[in-house]
């Protein structure tokens, strides 16, 4: 057996992946294997999963690395590596060059546990200090586990290396006393390096002199033997260094050998081969995977959490419920039994606890996902769609025949998410929450880079060979490169890259690092590090070891508790409204009752830019469609649009059916009812169940196993067995075979597509809500969404551009007049932009400004520099997007151009710091020559199209005018068609149009060729572009390579289909200015220190 | 004898079984003794230069192994025209380096030997190119 086997989550030290472990001892008939990775249990939990599902017996461990054993307290004193000369590697992450490595194996339960305990304790001591373990600690952490003495790199095989032999005995006897007799024992590795017969002798001597057993292992770091490259390529990446990386190898023997070789190797030393046969044996641990451990909710004494639970379920269904309906009083009865039978009352208390806090502090928040489909998520606030009115089933949540740990997502107002997580800590303990980790994995483009990396390629060719690749996996390598029409010219297609591209190939997965997840906190009745290590995140929190999956098989309740920037985004606008118009004209919107024609009718023409969840090119197709009319109908907008429905194409049945284009057609009557909503598609997870429910008479925990077992992973055999089952339970009610077997069809076809109709709901009602706010305060509501971004579908840019399409002006940005943020002004006619998005705008000169203007406006530059002490750069950015524009006054009586306000910027600088006097004489200071005003008619002296490319570079956004419209009497000479003339044009015309990219899209298909949706904006709107595959293999590298185009193709439209323009040819373009210049079309980075000649702002970028 | 005069003097082979170093028969303790405490524990090819380095020579011959598959160990090598037949193995190693470039890439499996005829030398199995090496003499 292997006792000392590293995998991909040593992070950099591992090649070999959990699953070929396991599938490599069970060929190889080897009945138990450990893990021990360095520094934590990251894979632990997936690899304890596996082994146990394959028949082989999993030992969990971790290589640590510890604090010097083998020196007295006082040489202890020195730094531990000053004995020994280790390689920095030895420590492994913040523990490099500092420690030596132990091997520990759990041997049961309380070992499992200590050694949680043991790791989160070294790794969260502090984030500065490095994660060593002391002697004591170890000592104190040590019951139920097994020590291991280690690799070459331990102490006592280092000391022996070393030709220190007493140096290994002192630290064999210290670290033996650590554990309870019998559990330490010393480790024998056969390398197969010139040193191997010394190093063995050595311990084995050792061994016998100190009465310690010993034990073989192989120190395994890969699975086959070829493998070692891998390895050694994870290595040197890990480490930041090209090949040979920092171990320097001499050989390639890490691999997982069989028991035969391993005796072969050690054939004087049986015992220690024997040894791992014991161990195993005794490492018996059992993490009783499948019961649940929740944290305790607060119960007052003489309660029980059901009585809680239930109180509070009954009072908020008095609150949600006016007059308290029967059917809702029975729903409530039968969810609060099945809670209880479950056991699940002290979570939702848990979930209630933190969202009142969040309702009683203000802060918005909503659920979101399946929860929506329970009555008491529901009357607990936790939830905010009627499943009594939206037909949400509850054992699609809970199902009482399947024990399932229940999942309650809720989403917080982004900006105050923090409060409520304080409000965890504090209400749990620190010691009882944590964050739950992402494995980062590696794509093929961080495989390429990798793999770049380690061969020593320049930074520059690394990135050129990286670049344009597509979000795949690393697998597929080969085969984008093939086929991706993007990678046409790709370098990495030149024969001398072959085996760049094997490797990359092969790294495939590979954990790269671990991250933090958004939102996920477990939270546990008891320390938490009885149960994960943990460790800190790159964020500064701290953060399990243990990813969701292994949070959720563990059996531990993780939290998501989620930033949803519309929630910031809705609440900003209603306090942007309210103080514009007054709080009593501006409702709450979630409040008000859902019939609203105009916000319908706003959703029905596809004018959604910024409404949550129904604004994206494909969402806003599907609403012209659609057209809706009623909240149902969101929520079948929001379901439709999704990979599932997509897939399985139910848009164009359900738009034809809903428009009367095609009868509704269900082969049970019982079925129409169930799925009257949606004319007969299946398109909700519910309606699954509730047709199951309604022709074979299944009850809905049956149905909704059923469900599960025609989503996941099905075989032929089980399908088999459940389409026998339906259709006895079909034809015991009554219904015709052929009829029987038809709705079996159906389900069969679309369980696995459908979406859950609770998860549409509640967003639903954000959709809802943010549609509201936008048809009747749209330039609050546009002002929110800009200052909450990142958000959404589309880029600040387009927002803008879509504001002033509704007539809102949007005003420049200027020291004297804007606010850190967006603003409204004019009486809801226009938003003026806020200083905060200006290129290297620092927070402290934002706070200035601000403070200095309300004692008195700038007057001039010399004043905003003298009482800002802004920065030469952020100054430059200021001038150059005409945030000074108007300030001051030359010699000829009229304000400088920005050209002389920026060739005045060095000078008043130079002065300042001199301590010169700047006051009102400023101007007695003589600016450099300037290059002519371009355009005497504006204040900056600027030209339509310098301005334009000063705001795109610096803002991000195109205020004086849209880029298109600088090349609109070339664009015009060309034939072009612009976006707001599509709908009234006949459906298959040809047309010729130009936009600036917005967002490109291929998602996947049934079919499984390639589509790109691609959307573009002009200056009169949006253009929806769909490219098929063989337009794309032509058009694929200009798509990715540019950013503006003009499209040739065939005009979409029609009812059914919506409106789109098919590409036939797609060709990038330039936009120039009168002069010829190019005009930069995305946010840059301005190239030079100071002033336009240097390169900076308003210099324009050479191509589109 | 010189130096090393245990391991010169030690015979390997008990009856018809080849032995093993690291059996604890007292006789073979001397020789382990004399393992570790040789300047002599590294492999021929790190010698700091080809030729006579006072402890034994490096160098690159190219030979004939008659391999024996069941023990998997080299049993006889030839060198010019004469006849080695291994005793013992004193110790075998494996070296990989420099994979990825094609000029220094280096992957043997290396035996040291010593023979009725003398010893030790440093056998090398070349797979890249399949090819046995002498490596080392030690004599």
């Amino acid at each position: 057996m292997h006792l000392h086997t590293h995998s991909t989550f040593s992070f950099g030290d591992g090649a070999a992946n959990i699953e070929e472990i396991i599938t490599r001892c069970v060929e190889l008939g080897m009945e138990a294997v450990a893990l021990t990775d360095h520094q934590g249990l990251y894979g632990a939990l997936r690899f304890y999963k596996a082994a146990l599902k394959a028949g082989v017996h999993p030992v969990i461990g971790a290589e640590i690395v510890l604090a010097t054993a083998g020196l007295d307290a006082k040489e202890g004193t020195r730094a531990a590596r000053e004995p020994l000369t280790l390689p920095a590697s030895v420590g492994f992450g913040r523990a490099a060059g500092i420690g030596f490595h132990l091997t520990l194996l759990a041997e049961n339960l309380t070992g499992y546990r200590n050694l949680c305990r043991l790791i989160s304790r070294t790794h969260i001591r502090s984030a500065e200090t490095s994660s060593v373990v002391s002697l004591e600690d170890l000592a104190e952490c040590s019951e139920g586990l097994v020590g291991l003495s280690g690799c070459p790199n331990g102490e006592v095989g280092s000391a022996v290396l070393a030709g220190s032999l007493a140096r290994a005995r002192a630290a064999l006897m210290r670290l033996a006393d650590c554990f309870k007799p019998g559990s330490f024992y010393i480790e024998l590795m056969n390398l197969l390096t010139p040193e191997s017969p010394r190093y063995i002798a050595s311990l084995a001597s050792l061994a016998e002199s100190c009465g310690l057993p010993t034990v073989a292992s192989n120190n395994v770091h890969y699975v086959n033997p070829e493998d070692y490259r891998i390895h050694d390529l994870l290595a040197a990446a890990s480490a930041g260094m090209g090949l040979p990386g920092p171990y320097r190898r001499p050989n390639a023997e890490l691999w997982l050998k069989p028991a035969t070789e391993m005796r072969r190797m050690f054939a004087s030393l049986p015992q220690a081969c024997d040894a791992t046969l014991e161990i195993a044996e005794r490492c018996d641990l059992d993490l009783g995977l499948g019961s649940f451990h929740f944290p305790s909710a607060d119960i007052p004494s003489g309660e029980t959490p059901y009585s809680v639970l239930s109180k509070a379920a009954w009072h908020g269904l008095e609150k949600r419920y006016r007059p308290v309906s029967p059917a809702a009083f029975a729903r409530l009865q039968h969810e609060l039994g099945i809670i209880d039978e479950l056991g699940f009352s002290d979570y939702f208390l848990v979930v209630k606890e933190i969202v009142d806090y969040a309702r009683g502090k203000g802060i918005r928040c909503s659920g979101r996902g399946s929860a929506g489909d329970s009555i008491v998520s529901y009357v607990l606030g936790m939830s905010d769609a009627d499943p009594i009115e939206h037909e949400l089933l509850f054992e699609r949540f809970l199902n009482p025949a399947r024990r399932q740990m229940p999942d309650i997502d809720i989403d917080f107002d982004s900006t105050r998410r923090d409060e409520v997580v304080d409000f965890i800590y504090q209400r749990f303990g620190s010691g009882h929450v944590a964050m739950v980790a992402t494995v980062n994995t590696m794509t093929a483009r961080s495989a390429v880079r990798t793999v770049a990396r380690a061969f020593g390629y320049p930074i520059g060719e690394v990135n050129a060979l990286s670049r344009h690749l597509p979000w795949a996996s690393a697998s597929r390598l080969r085969e984008v490169l093939e086929t991706y029409p993007e990678c046409a010219s790709h370098p990495l297609k030149e024969e001398r890259h072959e085996t760049l591209v094997e490797l990359a190939e092969r790294l495939d997965a590979c954990p790269m690092h671990l991250g933090t997840h958004l939102g996920g906190f477990i939270i546990t009745r008891e320390p938490v590090d009885t149960w994960t290590p943990l460790q800190w995140a790159a964020k500064g929190v701290v953060v399990s070891q243990y990813d969701k999956d292994d949070i959720e098989a563990l059996g531990l309740v993780k939290m998501d508790i989620l930033g949803l920037r519309m929630h910031s985004a809705i609440t900003e606008t209603l306090h942007l409204a309210r103080s514009r118009v007054g709080k009593e004209a501006v409702p709450e919107p979630f409040d008000l009752t859902p019939d609203d024609q105009q916000v319908y009718d706003t959703i029905a023409r596809a004018d959604t830019v910024g409404v949550f969840q129904l604004e994206s090119s494909g969402q806003r197709n599907l609403n012209t469609r659609l057209r809706a009319r009623c909240f149902e109908d969101i929520i079948a907008a929001i379901s439709l649009f999704r990979p599932g429905p997509l897939e399985a194409e139910m848009i164009a049945p359900f738009i034809r059916r809903r428009h009367g284009l095609e009868d509704v057609s269900v082969p049970h009557p019982a079925m129409a009812e169930s799925l009257s909503d949606s004319y007969g598609v299946i398109v909700y997870q519910e309606q699954v169940l509730l047709v199951a429910q309604a022709v074979a008479g299944f009850d809905l925990a049956e149905a909704d196993s059923l469900r599960r077992a025609m989503t996941r992973g099905r075989s032929r055999a089980d399908m088999s067995r459940i389409r026998a089952y339906f259709l006895e339970r079909a034809i015991e009610r009554g219904v015709d075979p052929e009829v029987a077997e038809e709705v079996f069809r159906q389900l069969k076809g679309f369980a696995a597509y459908g979406f859950n109709k609770a998860h549409a709901a509640c967003f639903a009602k954000i959709s809802y809500a943010s549609a509201w706010l936008r048809t009747y305060f749209p330039a609050e509501f546009a002002a929110a969404i800009l200052n909450n971004q990142p958000m959404g579908f589309y880029t600040p840019r387009l927002v803008a551009n879509d504001a002033r399409r509704h007539g809102i002006d949007l005003l420049s940005p200027h020291v004297n007049t804007s606010a850190i943020r967006y603003t409204v002004r004019e009486d809801g006619r226009a938003i003026l932009v806020g200083l905060r998005d200006v290129y290297a705008m620092p927070s402290r000169l934002l706070d200035t400004i601000e403070a200095e203007r309300k004692i008195r406006p700038f007057r001039d530059l010399a004043d905003f520099l003298r009482r800002t002490n802004a920065e030469p750069a952020p100054a430059e950015s200021l001038i150059s997007i005409g945030a000074l524009d108007g300030l001051g006054i030359t010699e000829g009586g009229r304000p400088p151009t920005r050209d002389e306000l920026l060739a005045l910027l060095p000078g008043i600088k130079t002065a300042i710091a001199r301590e010169e006097s700047i006051n009102d004489d400023v101007l007695a200071l003589v600016p450099a020559p300037t290059r002519p005003a371009e355009d005497l008619s504006h204040v900056s002296g600027w030209s339509p199209a310098r301005r334009l490319s000063a705001e795109l570079e610096l803002l991000g956004l195109s205020l004086t005018c849209h880029p298109l419209d600088i090349a609109e009497e070339d664009l015009l000479d060309r034939g072009i068609t612009f976006a707001e003339q599509l709908p009234g044009m006949p459906d298959r015309s040809r047309v010729l149009v130009c936009g600036v990219r917005e967002r490109a899209q291929t998602p996947r298909t049934r079919s499984g060729r390639r589509t790109c949706f691609l959307t573009l904006e002009d200056s009169s709107g949006l253009l929806d572009v769909v490219v098929f595959e063989d337009s794309l293999r032509r058009a694929g590298e200009a798509i990715v390579k540019h950013r503006c185009y003009l499209v040739e193709g065939r005009l979409q439209n029609n009812a059914e289909q919506g409106t789109a323009i098919i590409a036939e040819d797609i060709r990038p373009y330039v936009v120039r200015s009168s002069s010829g210049a190019p005009v930069r079309l995305r946010r840059g980075v301005p190239s030079g220190p100071m002033g336009p000649s240097l390169g900076g702002a308003g210099a324009p970028e050479e191509d589109s | 004898m010189g130096r090393n005069v245990a391991i010169k003097r030690y015979r390997p082979i008990l009856g018809a079984r080849t032995l093993d170093l690291f059996e604890p028969v007292e006789e073979r303790r001397l020789v382990v003794l004399d393992l570790l405490g040789t300047t002599w524990i590294f492999r021929a090819s790190e010698l700091d230069y080809p030729g006579d380095a006072g402890v034994g020579r490096r160098v690159r011959e190219a030979i004939f192994v008659n391999w024996e598959v069941n023990e998997r160990r080299p049993v006889t090598f030839v060198r010019g025209r004469r006849t080695y037949h291994v005793d013992s193995i004193v110790q075998s190693w494996a070296v990989e380096y420099a994979w990825w470039d094609p000029v220094q890439h280096i992957s043997r499996r290396c035996w040291r030997v010593l023979t009725r005829e003398g010893g030790p030398y440093d056998l090398a199995f070349d797979r890249l190119n399949g090819r046995w090496l002498l490596l080392g003499i030690q004599d």
